[in-house]
């Protein structure tokens, strides 16, 4: 059984979602220096029993991935963590019911953009699902959330207008363009149910090719 | 800010539901409701199978029968002694109230055909609801609406 | 006993563009501060929940006579809206809105509405109505009514890329906005016509 557990509990438990990599955070025990060391365990909401997570077993710090615990994201879940210093150890202290579907936060989409004379073109791609390993199979976050679709900016450099799109495929041209001209393109990945969306990408910047006629 | 609404046809049957209104209201309330549920491990909507596996003719029938479930059983057991929470579990209430209106057209049309599968699953349902007692059966059902959210 | 202070008369429900303002006229007692307190009744309440009412924190004990009912009525169901006046000791009877709202009858004002041309881009600004509003755009080439083309913007961001125009010919736009969880849109902006470099 456990002991007499007397140490402050950790503080702060919670889970950090970027495109579905679910790392478990926390905070040390109030007023405790060096030392401490945790102990991680999770659940799933609905099932009976908690489950250890061996690789944060005796850890100092104070984070514990659990993306591959956690990547049925039908599911719900627990995790829970203990602090030990000294011999003496803190009860267990969880986090709230965490649903990664609706709380994970995504990324911008990647962007990739050519240039004609008078267009541009922008190639959008979803963020993926996070995944354990290389060799797993890549998942799109368009697949997980159907309503995915992207607001894209699009700066005249010249003459600072900037334009907005809402794209919903992941193509986007823009035609009838100034010649010998720099465009910059930002994107931003939006759900609508649930609602979530990404901060805008960083700029991408094209110039349109020089008239060959001028 | 994106409108989130939601129209579900199940055959000529088209039924709008504004999903964000009322994914909003339960985000607002979320972890209060969900903090009052200590027991991690049942679930109501989940046991013994997920609602994913439900088959997608079989949609209407369940989402017909998990209105009235929350309607007649659910949010009437949620009252709290925090005003804020009573008030977005009414604008949920209300919002499902008005829903459930529309289900029943399509039920009464015929176009919500139910079968042996989600006959079985909302007969799981309800054991689960009933193996509680009624407030905690109530604020775990109320806890577990983002499940039925995300399914739908 | 103290005699019941008066009522709120004139009680009545101001909605425009999914935006709900309960108001009434003040009750005026000589030398003392009447505060009011609202309550609401959705149709969940008067139907599953033995028509009880819900009061709304924001407005319990204020001294102005009106309160955003906006946050509280969000469904779409017929409510009922009630408020009293009360003094340090007395309290009024609730005053009770003749009929039921329901946000179904809000009044839509067509969108404020700017198009620019920017060489042969046409361009849209319409100003953020809140999260339950969509806009239908209609344009068209001036002349070619028949050609109407629509776009729905479910997103607001300020300068919106229509379509690329024709040089040197006019394009005319109008547009309504449109709230999907009432199912209703309003009239048409006025029509704002430009035309494209070239």
């Amino acid at each position: 059984g456990e002991l007499y557990c007397s140490l402050p509990t950790p503080r702060n438990v919670h889970f950090e979602s970027i495109n579905m990599k679910n790392v478990l955070h926390w905070s040390a025990p109030d007023g405790t220096g060096d030392g401490v060391l945790y102990k991680v365990k999770y659940s799933v909401y609905g099932v009976g029993k908690w489950i250890r997570k061996l690789e944060c077993r005796n850890i100092s710090r104070t984070w514990c991935d659990l993306s591959s615990e956690t990547a049925d994201y039908e599911e719900q879940y627990y995790a829970s963590v203990k602090a030990f210093l000294h011999g003496m150890c803190s009860d267990w202290m969880e986090t709230a019911r965490f649903n990664p579907l609706t709380e994970t936060k995504i990324d911008p989409p990647m962007v990739s953009v050519s240039s004609t004379e008078k267009s541009i073109s922008v190639i959008l791609t979803a963020p993926e699902k996070w995944k354990g390993s290389p060799e797993e199979e890549s998942i799109s976050l368009a697949q997980v959330y159907p309503g995915l679709q992207y607001n894209v900016s699009v700066l005249n450099k010249k003459t600072k207008k900037r334009w907005w799109f809402s794209v919903s495929n992941n193509t986007l041209v823009v035609p009838w363009l100034e010649p010998g001209t720099v465009y910059c393109v930002s994107a931003q990945t939006h759900v609508t149910t649930p609602l979530l969306s990404s901060a805008f990408s960083k700029e991408y910047c094209i110039a349109t090719l020089k008239d060959k006629t001028a | 800010l994106a409108n989130g609404s939601k129209i579900f046809h199940f055959g000529p049957c088209r039924i709008s539901m504004s999903m964000n209104e009322i994914r909003a209201g339960f985000a607002a309330i979320k972890a209060n409701i969900q903090g009052r549920d200590p027991i991690r491990t049942v679930s109501i909507l989940s046991h013994p199978h997920s609602l994913h596996r439900i088959k997608s003719s079989e949609k209407c029938c369940i989402i017909h029968h998990l209105f009235n479930f929350y309607v007649d059983k659910v949010f009437k057991y949620c009252t709290t002694e925090d005003s804020y929470i009573n008030r977005k579990i009414s604008s949920i209430a209300n919002s499902f109230l008005s829903i459930k209106r529309n289900l029943v057209q399509c039920h009464n049309q015929n176009m919500c055909k139910c079968g042996q599968e989600s006959t079985e699953k909302f007969k799981q349902i309800l054991t689960n609801y009933k193996g509680l007692n009624v407030t905690s059966a109530a604020m775990k059902s109320l806890g577990e609406l983002d499940i039925l959210l995300d399914w739908m | 006993g103290d005699a019941l202070l008066p009522a709120p008369q004139n009680i009545s429900i101001i909605s425009t563009n999914m935006k709900h303002f309960l108001t009434w006229s003040p009750v005026t007692i000589q030398g003392e501060t009447v505060r009011y307190s609202v309550e609401f009744q959705g149709e969940y309440e008067r139907e599953y929940a033995n028509e009880s009412w819900i009061p709304i924190c924001e407005c319990s004990l204020i001294t102005t006579t009106m309160c955003n009912m906006t946050e509280d009525i969000s469904a779409t169901v017929p409510y009922n809206l009630r408020v009293r006046a009360e003094t340090g000791t007395r309290r009024s009877e609730w005053g009770t809105l003749k009929g039921f709202f329901n946000r179904i009858t809000t009044y839509l004002t067509p969108p404020l509405m700017k198009i620019i041309a920017d060489g042969y881009h046409l361009l849209v600004e319409l100003e953020d109505m809140g999260p339950a509003f969509q806009f239908r755009v209609l344009y068209w080439r001036k002349g070619q009514e028949s050609k109407m083309q629509q776009k729905i913007v479910k997103e607001i961001s300020s300068t919106l890329h229509l379509d690329t125009m024709e040089a040197g010919t006019e394009y005319c736009v109008k547009a309504q906005t449109y709230v999907e969880a009432i199912n209703r849109s309003s009239n048409f902006s006025e029509m704002q016509c430009v035309r494209a470099q070239g």
